[in-house]
């Protein structure tokens, strides 16, 4: 065992028993995964990217590289987990990564015999060069990629589905403070008390005092920044939890939006790179302090390696809580009198101008090898001393956590003293102040100062009060840090990694600089240094300075790359949070219930449920709406019309607007009369139909097409607001005010005649494109005489609310005629049969020519479209234009197939068009088709081919006139 | 009393559900409305319009408020229409009954303001919404108008058809701090 | 009455501060495009104004007025005048209104 408990009994704390790696282990309440696992022993967390090398905790918190685990809930799989942050919890499950078949025996750690092939840039030099010879193709990479995948890469995802749920949530505030540490809670308070909204988010588990009158969000990472002051962040509800209360989300996805930001994110340490430093057992400095801070302290002898002062203080508290301090090395040639003091307090030697070149031990840390160094020139010297030790405890400095203040400002800048990079300043637009270590200012005392320094401008700023700002606090000097950020040992030392996530040495970043790429935005890359998810926490500031030391730039010239969201790893649950399953609500029509209750199979019409047939137990679909079909042109159907797009359009201007977005005429319109109305985009083609009722002089009601009813409300919200604003006219949406029942077939004037009370729907009384209103079993109703499907037909609205009922007094109505409910496949059949138009052929692209529309464009006004309408291309005979198609071979035609001219298909063809819709006619007998076709009109009586080269079908068709049933029309006039 | 369908249907399920444990956060409910309409003014016209609005909404049990420039949303018992109607002049601007094309969910109790923030970006704090007042927003595809009743009622105005889908995001979101349906 | 909060600095936003409703999320409007242009009258047989009005976009980097419509609100078009390349917002009106001046 290499780390123990100061008290076994944990001090009063509950044990929480778990497993790790099929293992049972016991912790106490309030340890991280790390925690406990180092105190029952296990050091070796982790095997490293590349090369499988063992690899112990090294950092607390998310900026931990090696530790990474696997969390299961019953079948799913998290992967990814820091061991330092995961906080234990009783039946939690663990698994380590990357290794096979274990942690301690890895067949993988081969690779790291094989070091020199796996280099930077080895994928891309061996894989993806030019093609020469049999292991430089892509073809070999395609199947090499595939083993390498496996042996290099963390975690691996499960396929279970994820269990939990998670949540979103908005949230405003004045001032959002980012973390809870003293600077932190000090800004909270010092805003708080000014009278603002505060809210404060600590990425840890509640310090259990509340600061009054702030919202404080506890284990709650803040990882972006996004525009005008919007933060994102996740809650970590209840993943420390065994169990979920009913509802509780396990992560919560929280927007907030804050007039300003104060920034208290802290500081991390970083390491000094040297030879052999991913030993298991070499930690940095304050992951002791955070081991201890839990009761968790090393057994053996720690050697402490550092270049500032701040590190001795760790020390010092480390030997208070009884650890033995084997030795400080220090690569500095000076160090402060109270560094001394710290020293003599924990009984520990001093080598000074002294550095670590190297470790013993392969899975467990027996010593260090300490040689003379010359911080100046960064050269070793003199013969190396062992210094025997259990573990290493490392210190290069402290770097600001700047993370979120850089997505959201300037550049990053270098501060040489601190030997890290400061916060910048906020873009233009942006609003934040850091405060406390994340700004350089360290030491609680001076931090707190610095926060309440924060909050001040903060509060001034949102009142509109005065600055009177304060001078910053000086910096805290122990944690100035030399430059000292890598101990470059000989050729014959051991691998010094920079990155230990993706296994990035020293050496690999002097290749990069060697081989050009010498920014280090291509350094990056080109490496993966810095990409894996500690982003670069500890690696970013040593591989710069290698990086510089190259090209004889200090860090200051070389710059940093820059920050982008998220700044810690988010699951992707949580990103969807609400939006889950069926990712879109369902819009349903009044007789919903009543189409499910008679055995309608439903299709989702963009957002709507629509029936698609009603099928009888034993009936194919196309059994199904033939016979729904037969029964309009036989007898009577009925079909639910709700879902068409209703506009209630009022208002002095109304017909004058009409006929600005219609291409024909509606000034003209008869009060209750309605005309079919066409509309064109301002580039000519056709945007959508449908009819349009005047209702009262000033007042009618537009009707759209299903899928077009959005779409068309905007367009005519643009003309009144854009184009013609002192048009007075009104537009409201009102397709949810009405239920609309389609009664259609030679039976339906004497279905209506049944139930409509207080109207007349004879011939005079509801002539074709008459309205009358009365009442259908005591409810308001209004009638159209309108016909899609050809036959004699009419359209009864009534309200919503009372949809349902009159629905049933049709049906009623309609028994004796043996009324028939039915689908759109069914009305797709029949209006293919008539030739009109939907959605298929108002694609986009066609034309009002295109669909044999031009006897609805009006010479006698102007309207939207009509400028563009008859440009050369736009009225070519060649253009695509709408036929019937019959089948002659007596086989079905397919949507979606080509129409071409060969008889078979032996190399590709010409295509001369496609199907629109197609379907079995019951009127004809036969298997039909609507398509658009080159010049359609030149090919009527002709034979043609459909094929689909996917399906392998190809049949012979005879190109016919578009309306295929009752082309007079007789039939809907009777 | 309306005679209207309730969208709804046999979703519509009275109980306790979600985490009452530590009691009800929130309370939902379909209040029936006997008119919901809008009432909108051409440009110039807006007091003339504004004027029909406040007799409107003096009428015991009705509510207005504006939801777009010019224009403003009623709510209010049957009948409620009949006065604006004899008032309104079509030159002014225009009245539209929606009683059958919106669907009121009310929603209230202590943990109202919590969540209705799960479902819009709205900020529900009492000074930027204040008691009284209403705006139009949106859930992802479902159109929202909101009405403040008092700190922990609002109303929600959705289009009916969108209405049962809604009620079980709603549901949804206040599993977390139980409700009850009333 | 509502028209001091359009008159507000906007800032870079991810949020749009519309005239009546005050300041949204992005999702809530719709994107309309160039707001520079006028349509030729109805009825215009100016071929090419009429080609420049539904073809051609002007596409600076930098200061430029679209149209939003503030669809998930009240639903007015909006006049948004912003810049391309930081996104900063400077001015939220009405396209209504700019609309009316353009006729007059």
């Amino acid at each position: 065992m290499s780390f123990h408990r100061i008290d076994p009994s944990g001090k009063g704390k509950r044990p929480v028993s778990f497993i790790f790696d099929g293992t049972r282990v016991t912790g106490y309440e309030g340890d991280t995964l790390a925690a406990a696992l180092l105190a029952s022993g296990q050091m070796v967390m982790g095997r490293s990217f590349k090369y499988h090398r063992p690899r112990g905790a090294f950092a607390p918190g998310s900026a931990e590289p090696n530790a990474l685990v696997t969390l299961l809930r019953g079948k799913f799989r998290e992967p990814n987990l820091r061991a330092t942050e995961v906080e234990i919890f009783e039946g939690m499950r663990a698994e380590s990564q990357n290794r096979f078949p274990s942690l301690n025996i890895d067949i993988g750690a081969v690779n790291g015999l094989a070091g020199k092939l796996l280099s930077a840039g080895f994928y891309y030099k061996t894989f993806m060069g030019p093609g020469i010879g049999p292991l430089r193709s892509t073809k070999f990479w395609m199947l090499a990629e595939r083993f390498i995948r496996r042996a290099a890469g963390l975690g691996r995802a499960g396929l279970a589905p994820d269990p939990d749920r998670y949540d979103r949530i908005n949230a405003f505030c004045d001032v959002l403070v980012i973390g809870g540490g003293d600077a932190g809670r000090t800004a909270a308070e010092a805003a708080t008390n000014a009278g603002l909204r505060v809210i404060l988010a600590d990425a840890n588990p509640p310090k259990g005092v509340d600061i009054d009158g702030a919202q404080t969000l506890s284990r709650t990472m803040v990882w972006g920044v996004y525009d005008g002051n919007t933060y994102a962040a996740t809650e970590r509800v209840a993943d420390h939890k065994s169990a979920r209360a009913p509802g509780e989300p396990r992560q919560r996805h929280w927007v907030i939006r804050a007039r300003t930001a104060i920034h208290a994110t802290g500081a991390t340490e970083r390491p000094i790179v040297f030879p052999g430093n991913d030993v298991p057992g070499v930690m940095l400095a304050s992951m002791f302090g955070d081991l201890a801070k839990r009761g968790v302290i090393p057994d053996g002898p720690v050697a402490f390696f550092t270049n500032n002062d701040a590190a001795y203080q760790t020390a010092a508290d480390l030997a208070g809580s009884g650890a033995t301090i084997a030795a400080i090395i220090d690569a500095r040639v000076e160090v402060s009198a109270s560094a001394r003091a710290l020293a003599d307090l924990c009984n520990a030697e001093i080598h000074i101008g002294r550095a670590v070149t190297g470790s013993e031990g392969k899975s467990a840390l027996k010593a260090v090898t300490v040689q003379q160094f010359d911080a100046a020139t960064g050269e070793i010297s003199g013969e190396p001393v062992s210094v025997q030790c259990s573990t290493v405890a490392v210190s290069g400095g402290w770097s600001p956590s700047i993370q979120l203040a850089s997505q959201a400002g300037g550049n990053p800048q270098w501060s040489e003293p601190l030997q890290a990079f400061l916060p910048p300043e906020p873009a233009p637009g942006q609003d934040f102040h850091v405060c406390g270590s994340a700004a350089g200012v360290f030491g609680r005392d001076e931090a707190k100062a610095d926060a309440n320094r924060a909050a001040g401008i903060a509060v001034a700023k949102l009142s509109g009060k005065k600055l009177k700002v304060a001078p910053r606090p000086d910096c805290y000097h122990a944690y100035f840090a030399a430059p000292v950020h890598e101990i470059r040992g000989t050729k014959k030392s051991q691998k010094a990694f920079v990155d230990f996530q993706h296994d990035v040495t020293a050496a690999d970043i002097r290749l990069a600089a060697l081989e050009g790429f010498s920014s280090p935005e291509h350094m990056k890359r080109y490496t993966t240094l810095g990409m894996a998810t500690e982003q670069g926490r500890n690696s970013a500031i040593p591989a710069l300075a290698i990086l510089g030391g190259e090209q004889g730039r200090s860090i200051a010239e070389t710059g940093t790359t820059r920050f982008r969201p998220p700044a810690s790893g988010v699951s992707f649950g949580v990103l969807a949070a609400e939006r889950y399953g069926d990712l879109q609500p369902g819009r349903l029509t009044p007789m919903h219930d009543w189409h499910l209750a008679n055995g309608a199979t439903l299709y989702a019409a963009g957002l709507w449920h629509r029936p698609m047939i009603y099928g009888r137990a034993g009936e194919t679909i196309e059994q199904a709406y033939v016979r729904e079909a037969r029964a309009v042109r036989m007898g009577v159907g009925i079909f639910d019309v709700s879902t068409l797009g209703k506009i209630d359009i009022q208002g002095p201007d109304s017909a004058k607007f009409l006929d600005r977005v219609y291409t024909n005429m509606f000034s003209n319109l008869a009060v209750g009369k309605a005309r079919y109305g066409l509309m064109l985009r301002e580039d000519g083609l056709v945007m959508d139909d449908g009819t349009t009722w005047r209702i009262g002089d000033i007042h009618f009601l537009m009707t759209t097409t299903t899928a077009n009813a959005g779409k068309v409300m905007q367009h005519l919200d643009y003309c009144l607001d854009c184009l013609w604003p002192d048009l007075k006219v009104h537009l409201t949406s009102v397709t949810d005010q009405w239920a609309g029942a389609a009664v259609g077939g030679p039976f339906a004037r004497k279905v209506l005649e049944n139930c409509v009370e207080g109207a007349q729907v004879d011939n005079d009384a509801v002539p074709f494109m008459g309205i009358v209103h009365g009442t259908i079993a005591d409810k308001p109703v209004m009638i159209c005489r309108l016909s899609f499907s050809g036959e004699l037909a009419y359209e009864v609205y009534s309200g919503a609310g009372h949809g349902q009922q009159v629905w049933d007094a049709l049906m009623g109505a309609g028994k004796p005629f043996n009324i028939t409910p039915y689908g759109l496949e069914a009305l797709g059949t029949l209006r293919i049969e008539k030739g009109h138009v939907t959605g298929a052929e108002i694609d986009g692209r066609t034309t009002a020519h295109d669909l044999h529309l031009e006897w609805m464009l009006s010479k006698k006004k102007p309207f939207i479209g009509q400028a563009m309408m008859n440009r050369p291309g736009m009225t070519d005979e060649n253009r695509l234009s709408l036929v019937g198609i019959i089948s002659t071979s007596g086989k079905p035609v397919s949507g979606g197939s080509h129409i071409v001219d060969e008889d078979e298909l032996t190399e590709p063809a010409d295509s001369l068009g496609h199907v629109t819709a197609a379907c079995y006619s019951p009127a004809l007998e036969k298997y039909i088709a609507l398509a658009l076709v080159k010049n359609g009109k030149s090919r009527i009586g002709t034979i043609a081919y459909v094929t689909a080269p996917l399906t392998g079908q190809h049949l012979p068709v005879e190109i016919v006139d578009c309306h295929m049933f009752d082309p007079e029309g007789r039939r809907m006039h009777v | 009393m309306s005679d209207h369908a309730s969208p709804l249907g046999a979703d519509f399920k009275p109980g306790q559900f979600g985490n009452v444990a530590r009691g009800i956060g929130v309370r939902l409910s379909e209040p029936q409305y006997g008119y919901l309409g809008e009432l909108a003014a051409f440009a110039g016209s807006g007091e003339a319009i504004l004027k029909l609005v406040r007799n409107a909404a003096g009428q015991p049990g009705a509510v207005s408020f504006p939801i777009a420039a010019n224009r403003w949303f009623l709510a209010g018992q049957e009948g409620m229409d009949e006065p604006v109607k004899a008032k309104l002049k079509p030159s002014d601007g225009t009245l539209i009954d929606l009683s059958h094309g919106r669907t009121c969910l009310r929603i209230s109790g202590p943990k109202v303001e919590w969540v209705l923030s799960k479902l819009y970006a709205i900020d529900f704090g009492l000074t930027a919404f204040a008691t009284g007042t209403g705006l139009s927003t949106t859930h992802h595809a479902i159109f929202t108008q909101i009405y403040r009743h008092d700190g922990e009622t609002f109303d929600l105005f959705v289009f009916r058809s969108l209405a049962r889908s809604f009620w079980h995001s709603v549901q949804r979101a206040a599993e977390e701090t139980g409700f009850e349906v009333v | 009455m509502t028209r001091d909060r359009a008159q507000r600095p906007a800032g870079i936003e991810m949020r749009i501060t519309c005239p009546h409703c005050g300041p949204r999320d992005l999702a809530e409007f719709y994107y309309w495009g160039d707001a520079t242009r006028t349509m030729p009258e109805l009825g215009s047989k100016d071929e090419a104004a009429w080609l420049s009005h539904v073809y051609n976009r002007p596409n600076p980097r930098g200061r430029h007025s679209e149209h939003w419509q503030h669809l998930g609100g009240c639903r007015a078009y909006l006049m948004v005048e912003r810049d391309t390349a930081t996104h900063e917002i400077f001015s939220v009106i009405f396209a209504r209104d700019t609309a009316r001046e353009a006729t007059k």
